[in-house]
């Protein structure tokens, strides 16, 4: 027993020295960074650059765009001597960091999906502050694939799913006689359930339940050439890749504005249009000005960002190269944020 | 048998037989009066039944994110607890950086070699090595470094709990609610609370983490303890032993193996949790899998996956050694001076180990000897994508099953469940649980499927409003059909392994891996070949409850003393006799507690299935964590549904393992 005790004693303390001897000085910073935010630890690489100004940490949503501001971010801070973090997380969980400081900004919010948390952390508990809009606009819609439109034109548009026979080819286990309309994640916003009773459609409102379901749901669909009507967006890399074409919902109205607002259940139109802003850490200013500053003036436009977002999602390039890339041939553009 | 039951039953076992016909009048009247009062009011749930829940949950989350800031429970409690978390993860990081790869594999071998001699130490390098050649490194040891404080925590909290109660029944009566509600609840219910709690990274990963791989550590230890003849304890009480030492010289040595098959749950559950964990900013592997998701390719979420495999399986077999034919000797007691040497010889390999890596500057493998399988993943996927769906003979293929299976088996269950009028569910769960056990077990589940009842309503559905009854009743037909599929397929191939070593050998990493595997991973081919719906839903929970019970039915048959197997054999039993009149009885709590198993797994994956189609309480319970403000409430009523139901279904099961009579502990 105690011979055991001593071994295990002399292990201990020989791995400690072991951990010792390897890490002293093994700081040989370079983690691989692959630019989509695999957390660089910047902070930690410890005069990698001339850090003038405190670290700072932007968070990247799950989606190129995202990814894609905050390296172009990164890139243009960096140059100016603030380390950036950057980190990978979930999007409703980057509010609650953003409200304790551990998040100092992020650079592409969907209001559709984020009313609440505005509300809540932006006008209530004043913890966030909003940094002004990004620039380009995203819409949610109605979609189906373009072959779908081409075979039953009348289906370009919402009228077209009143037709009984024509919504049953959307029909599946999950609807039954209905025609299936598909929605995904959650997260978003959702009025699809609203529009299909308002508007006395034929059809099921599934939940597939995660972004995930809806890409296979779409490759499913092309392959097989089976119709397929689904809640979707734009920007989306699938877009790039998948022919899809939006169906045209009654136009947003006033009314229609109020009774999303009211939450009365009565929603009967498209969807409006997202304008993406960005948000920061209310205790960013103190903590790096420059940067407050930077972050509040960086705008791009729809064409920008779909550019950069090109380089990534069409030729493959890692999102810290394409921003680098792009950084690099539009000084004027940056120009204009750091001045 | 009847006659001498209803002479020593107390009043509260119900007993079968003419004996005991007086006995049954006064239940059979007051359930006829129940069913009477069930069938008569309104079939639907009353909405005065509404205890408010829902409001009281969220107001609670908007008062921690109004204090979050400020509140002396978070400046004084758990930040300071989030950053010693934070601590123990960064220096267990740092350890294994500093170590490199070669130190890590020396490491391995030298833990493997002590606790499993030879064979652990190779299988738990070649696994390390795996992670290796897959060219995932980095983030694999940030994994690494939290599940191992999870698993450490686990622990801690874990054994003590379950000496506990494997001494006292109403310990475990008590604790053992708990352990299904951290087992059932899903995780997305409380993933942004904790995060408010314990901030993003790693702290509020490591705390989901502990939550999911507690109960298996409870419970195991607990059964181990449990099993531990009553002879042994009186060997050891003759000789004068404290209580401590029967603990510690008897009991534990005892109940060793399954201790150890505690400890190889504990490791399992902690790592089927990692992707979760990686939503609130770890850059770890499984931040790598929901990257290759964000694409849908299944390839790319395969090799970060494969290598969480790999580290659970290198820990586990380091860890619990190589467990295989009762006859091996016992595990961690080599002779001392072995002992000594091993150890000596361990840390000089990983000091000279990690020396060469740092003088050569080797902090991964060289990207020379990494190896990219994702593109063959690819193909793979893609060859059964395109072969297995449709046009499959006799069978049809997936879709075709799918069909069949939500339109003939899923939807009529659902309907007919939520045209059953809600009280007679709760009626006739209480009838089934009295006749299973007694008063208290129906009261229990009756109670149990009515605060379902008082969880109010959520908007959507027709009419504008749902009663999460009607939506505890669509998860509950998914749920049944997924767990009869499960224990279908378990069953048999458990007790093959039981009966013969070599099916288990070829079945544990299959095992493994099902239950490790992130079941992210799979998503995206399951929802290929069944669509998106309940069928898939359905799949994706066989996939991931099938393996427990798998692996407690072998276990059980293991189990069983070769003394009464001998003695049938010798009597002239077959194989056949052998299996079905000594082993099975005899392994017949070991198999419960499986079928157990696969039905909380079953439920705990309720949300995955959400995540493909399946709707109900998954749904309900994940939009908490994607519209925290507005649906915290729904969800956790939703979540508490989900545990409402696992407890009942839990309770029933596990009291045809034990039977009406009490005595459970001979």
């Amino acid at each position: 027993m105690r011979n055991h005790r001593r071994s295990v004693q002399l292990l201990a303390a020989g791995l400690a020295l072991a951990g010792l001897l390897g890490a002293c000085g093994s700081d040989d910073g370079d983690d691989a960074d692959d630019g989509g935010g695999s957390a660089t630890t910047t902070a930690d690489a410890g005069g990698d650059a001339p850090a003038t100004g405190e670290g700072i940490v932007l968070a990247v949503n799950p989606w190129t765009g995202s990814a894609v501001n905050a390296n172009v971010a990164k890139v243009v801070l960096e140059s100016l001597g603030t380390p950036v973090e950057l980190l990978d997380i979930d999007e409703n969980a980057t509010w609650v960091g953003l409200d304790d400081g551990s998040i100092d900004a992020v650079l592409e919010v969907w209001p559709s999906g984020h009313a609440a948390d505005y509300e809540t952390y932006i006008a209530g508990k004043k913890s966030v502050v909003d940094l002004g809009l990004l620039g380009p606009s995203a819409k949610i819609g109605w979609y189906v694939p373009t072959f779908v439109v081409d075979e039953h034109p009348e289906l370009a548009t919402w009228e077209g799913f009143q037709d009984p026979e024509l919504a049953a080819l959307f029909a599946t286990a999950e609807s039954g006689e209905l025609g299936q309309f598909l929605m995904g994640d959650p997260t978003y916003v959702t009025f699809d359930e609203q529009i299909i009773a308002n508007l006395d459609l034929p059809l099921k409102y599934v939940v597939a339940g995660s972004e995930a379901a809806l890409l296979t749901e779409i490759d499913k669909a092309i392959a097989d050439q089976t119709p397929l009507l689904l809640q979707f967006w734009q920007p989306h890399w699938k877009q790039l890749e998948a022919d899809l074409t939006e169906v045209t919902l009654p136009e947003v109205t006033d009314e229609c504005l109020a009774s999303a607002a009211a939450g009365d259940g009565l929603y009967a139109c498209d969807y409006s249009v997202d304008e993406l802003y960005k948000a920061a850490s209310a205790g960013l200013e103190a903590k790096n000005a420059t940067a407050f500053a930077v972050l509040s003036k960086l705008q791009l436009t729809t064409e920008q960002q779909s550019e950069i977002a090109g380089f990534v999602d069409r030729d493959g390039m890692s999102p810290l190269d394409a921003a680098t890339q792009w950084v690099n041939a539009n000084p004027d553009v940056v120009a204009a944020w750091t001045s | 048998m009847a006659v001498a039951t209803a002479s020593t039953a107390t009043a509260t076992a119900p007993t079968f037989g003419a004996a005991a016909s007086r006995r049954w009048t006064t239940p059979t009247l007051v359930f006829v009066a129940l069913v009477a009062i069930a069938v008569a009011v309104d079939p639907d749930v009353p909405d005065w039944l509404d205890v408010g829940l829902q409001t009281w949950v969220r107001d609670r989350y908007m008062w921690t994110v109004q204090n979050s800031n400020t509140s002396w429970l978070f400046t004084g409690v758990f930040n300071p607890l989030s950053d010693a978390i934070a601590w123990c993860v960064e220096s267990v990081q740092w350890v294994l950086r500093g170590l490199r790869y070669p130190g890590v594999l020396a490491l391995t071998g030298a833990i493997g070699w002590m606790t499993g001699g030879v064979r652990a130490a190779v299988s738990g390098v070649l696994a390390v090595l795996g992670v290796a050649v897959l060219g995932v490194w980095d983030p694999a040891m940030v994994t690494l470094s939290i599940m191992l404080t999870a698993v450490a925590i686990a622990l801690l909290i874990g054994v003590p709990l379950g000496i506990w109660t494997a001494r006292s029944d109403r310990a475990e009566r008590v604790v053992r609610t708990f352990l299904d509600t951290a087992q059932v609840m899903p995780a997305f219910v409380y993933l942004i609370p904790v995060t408010i709690f314990f901030g993003i990274r790693y702290p509020p990963a490591v705390v989901a983490t502990v939550v999911y791989a507690v109960p298996p550590a409870v419970r195991l230890t607990s059964l181990g303890l449990r099993q531990v003849p009553t002879v042994m304890n009186e060997v050891g009480e003759s000789f004068g032993c404290t209580s401590w030492q029967q603990l510690v010289k008897v009991q534990l040595p005892m109940a060793r193996r399954t201790l150890l098959l505690g400890l190889n749950q504990v490791i399992m559950m902690a790592f089927a949790i990692v992707v979760i964990a990686s939503l609130l900013g770890a850059d770890d592997l499984g931040n790598l899998v929901l990257k290759g998701l964000q694409k849908n390719d299944v390839g790319a979420a395969f090799v970060p996956g494969l290598a969480i495999v790999l580290l659970a399986v290198a820990l586990d077999r380091i860890t619990t050694g190589e467990r295989s034919a009762s006859s091996r000797p016992p595990l961690v007691r080599l002779p001392s001076v072995a002992w000594r040497t091993g150890a000596l010889i361990g840390l000089g390999t990983v000091v000279v180990a990690t020396l060469v890596a740092k003088v050569t500057d080797h902090t991964a493998l060289p990207g020379a000897l990494t190896v990219d399988i994702s593109g063959s993943i690819n193909d793979a996927v893609g060859w059964v994508q395109d072969n297995i769906r449709k046009d499959v003979p006799i069978i049809g293929g997936t879709e075709s099953i799918n069909d069949v299976l939500v339109a003939d088996v899923l939807e009529p269950l659902r309907e007919f469940l939520v045209w059953l009028p809600w009280l007679l569910i709760v009626v006739t769960t209480a009838i089934v649980a009295y006749l299973s056990k007694g008063w208290r077990l129906a009261a229990g589940c009756a109670l149990c499927l009515a605060a379902i009842g008082t969880m109010g309503d959520i908007p959507g559905g027709e009419g504008g409003r749902t009663q999460l009854w009607d939506l505890a009743m669509d998860t509950l037909s998914q749920v049944l059909v997924a767990i009869v599929v499960s224990v279908a397929i378990a069953l048999p191939l458990g007790i093959w392994a039981g009966r013969a070593d070599r099916v288990q050998r070829v079945l544990r990493p299959f095992l493994d891996t099902a239950q490790v595997m992130p079941q992210f991973v799979y998503l995206i081919p399951v929802l290929f070949l069944f669509g998106a719906g309940r069928g898939a839903g359905v799949v994706a929970s066989v996939i991931y409850a099938v393996p427990p019970c798998i692996r407690l039915t072998s276990l059980g048959l293991r189990e069983v003393p070769i003394a009464p197997r001998e003695a049938a054999i010798s009597f002239g039993a077959t194989r056949r006799q052998e299996l079905v009149k000594v082993q099975l009885p005899l392994a017949f709590r070991a198999i419960m507690l499986g079928i157990n198993q696969t039905i909380l797994m079953v439920l705990a994956t309720v949300i995955i299935a959400a995540l493909v189609g399946a709707g109900a309480l998954g749904l309900v319970a994940y939009e908490g964590f994607a519209k925290p403000i507005q649906k915290i409430g729904q969800s956790a009523a939703a979540g508490l549904s989900i545990v409402g139901l696992a407890i009942v279904l839990d309770r029933i099961t596990q009291a045809w393992g034990t039977g009406p009579d009490r005595s459970r502990r001979e």
